[in-house]
């Protein structure tokens, strides 16, 4: 397990490339006015084992800011879970959660996000968003997210959805010549492409880009 | 150019088109009437190779090859264009690389060099002009927010980017103005020349004002009941289709 503090008015980031084999562990505890972001990217597709990754982070000072960002691309038979545990202890605080899973073959994803407001945190602002699709029928994701708001002046909202590539869109697609592989991989484009845009660090987005390009195709 | 002959399908069991012959040259114009739930566009979907239906009997010629035995993209890239009666949204896929991908899969079909990204913008905004599409809807994602009309009218725009042998436009005038109708109807017609032909699906003469068809057929029930000249859609507007079919 990694300890990290992210001290007063400090700002971090944090880019996880999760190696398949792994079950990471992150500890994070932000001091106030600090900004933390987190980038998640679950791309290793090497091997067909069993993961997670683990992010427990925790506001102790004021006006601190969470974000967390995450797409991952599961194959094979791997198995992977994300968790993600947020709490807010103290008034003013701001989080934003925005994972994103494609999930292919007979592989297994989970996210569960658990997301805590204290009872005199007030004003905290909070946001998390799960979105899945399934390449293909055998391929499934587990969603739960995990909300507990003890304080009542507060603006928390989440959304999960999980479904399959649209078909609709696939066809008329193929209507204009494209191939199906093409189109996936247009429409996966598509998919994680407000994640990516969050990254505002081009080499790191062009590595991303390539790596998904690579297991897409 | 279309050779369809006897052509059964069905869908979920059902069967929608019973028995369909109709042969198309070059150069000629057809529009397809018929009411509602007839099965025009069911037909317009088997031509273009839907994978939920089913064809259970018959056979059609594109261009001296089976058609039936294309899958969707090659019937495209051989030329086959669906304008389609209720176009996709696909939010995300920018107009930009939809488009790019569709023209330059046609291309390396036919054994062209694909297209530079200076050339490609060159013809984006060439083929834009011609139906007088917005830059702005250009610029954004597959149809995602159009209005009604205005999805139409990207449809043309594709269709003259792709610049297809057989354009089957299915209820493109449905949702346009009278002005947006205009445009794109002379889009539809400067595209339209003697190596290509064009199946018009519509419900109303008013689109045969400017796209003048060569043969009408009327589609009822899954089978072609009457073909004509550019008159028997005049005479649907007087009788309408309950006094066509009993003739
Ligand atoms: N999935 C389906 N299952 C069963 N019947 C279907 C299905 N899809 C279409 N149909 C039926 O097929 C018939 C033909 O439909 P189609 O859309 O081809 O008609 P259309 O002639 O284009 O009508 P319109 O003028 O309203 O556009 C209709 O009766 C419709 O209900
Ligand atoms: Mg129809």
């Amino acid at each position: 397990m990694q300890e990290i503090i992210v001290h007063k008015g400090e700002k971090k980031h944090l880019v996880i490339m999760h190696v398949a084999e792994e079950c990471a562990q992150w500890q994070i505890k932000q001091e106030a006015d600090s900004v933390l972001t987190v980038h998640v990217f679950c791309l290793d597709t090497t091997a067909d084992t069993e993961s997670s990754v683990i992010l427990d982070i925790e506001q102790i000072g004021e006006h601190a800011e969470t974000y967390i960002y995450g797409l991952g691309i599961l194959t094979g038979k791997q198995q992977i879970s994300v968790r993600t545990h947020v709490k807010h202890s103290v008034p003013n605080g701001k989080s934003n959660q925005l994972l994103k899973f494609a999930v292919r073959d007979e592989a297994k994803g989970s996210f569960v996000g658990e997301l805590i407001v204290a009872p005199h945190a007030q004003h905290t602002e909070a946001m998390q968003t799960n979105r899945n699709v399934l390449l293909s029928p055998t391929a499934t994701m587990h969603t739960q997210p995990q909300l507990e708001i003890y304080a009542d002046d507060v603006k928390c909202s989440h959304g999960a959805t999980t479904g399959q590539i649209d078909e609709s869109a696939l066809f008329y697609m193929q209507q204009r010549g494209i191939a199906p592989d093409e189109a996936r991989r247009l429409l996966l484009a598509a998919f994680f492409h407000d994640v990516q845009t969050t990254l505002n660090e081009p080499a790191v987005e062009d590595r991303i880009q390539r790596k998904i390009e690579k297991i897409i195709l | 150019m279309l050779d369809i002959r006897n052509l059964h399908a069905s869908i979920a069991g059902k069967e929608i088109l019973k028995g369909i012959n109709l042969h198309i040259s070059a150069g000629e114009t057809h529009a397809i009437m018929g009411p509602n739930g007839a099965g025009k566009s069911t037909l317009s979907a088997v031509l273009a190779g839907h994978p939920a239906y089913t064809v259970t009997e018959g056979e059609v010629i594109f261009r001296g090859k089976n058609l039936l035995e294309m899958t969707p993209e090659v019937r495209a890239r051989e030329g086959l264009f669906l304008s389609f009666q209720y176009p996709v949204e696909i939010p995300g896929v920018s107009m930009t690389n939809f488009m790019r991908a569709a023209v330059n899969a046609k291309r390396e079909h036919n054994g062209l060099p694909v297209l530079n990204a200076g050339e490609f913008l060159k013809l984006m905004r060439a083929k834009r002009a011609l139906v007088e599409l917005d830059n702005k809807l250009a610029g954004r994602s597959v149809n995602e927010g159009f209005s009604g009309g205005e999805k139409k009218r990207n449809e043309i725009f594709q269709m003259a980017m792709l610049e297809p042998c057989l354009s089957i436009l299915d209820e493109t005038d449905s949702g346009l103005d009278i002005d947006a109708l205009r445009i794109v109807a002379e889009g539809v017609n400067k595209l339209h020349n003697e190596t290509s032909a064009t199946i018009v699906i519509t419900h109303y003469q008013r689109l045969l004002d400017y796209i003048v068809p060569d043969f009408v057929h009327i589609l009822a029930d899954g089978q072609i009941v009457r073909t004509g000249g550019k008159e028997l859609a005049l005479e649907l507007e007087q009788t309408g289709y309950a006094g066509l079919v009993n003739n």
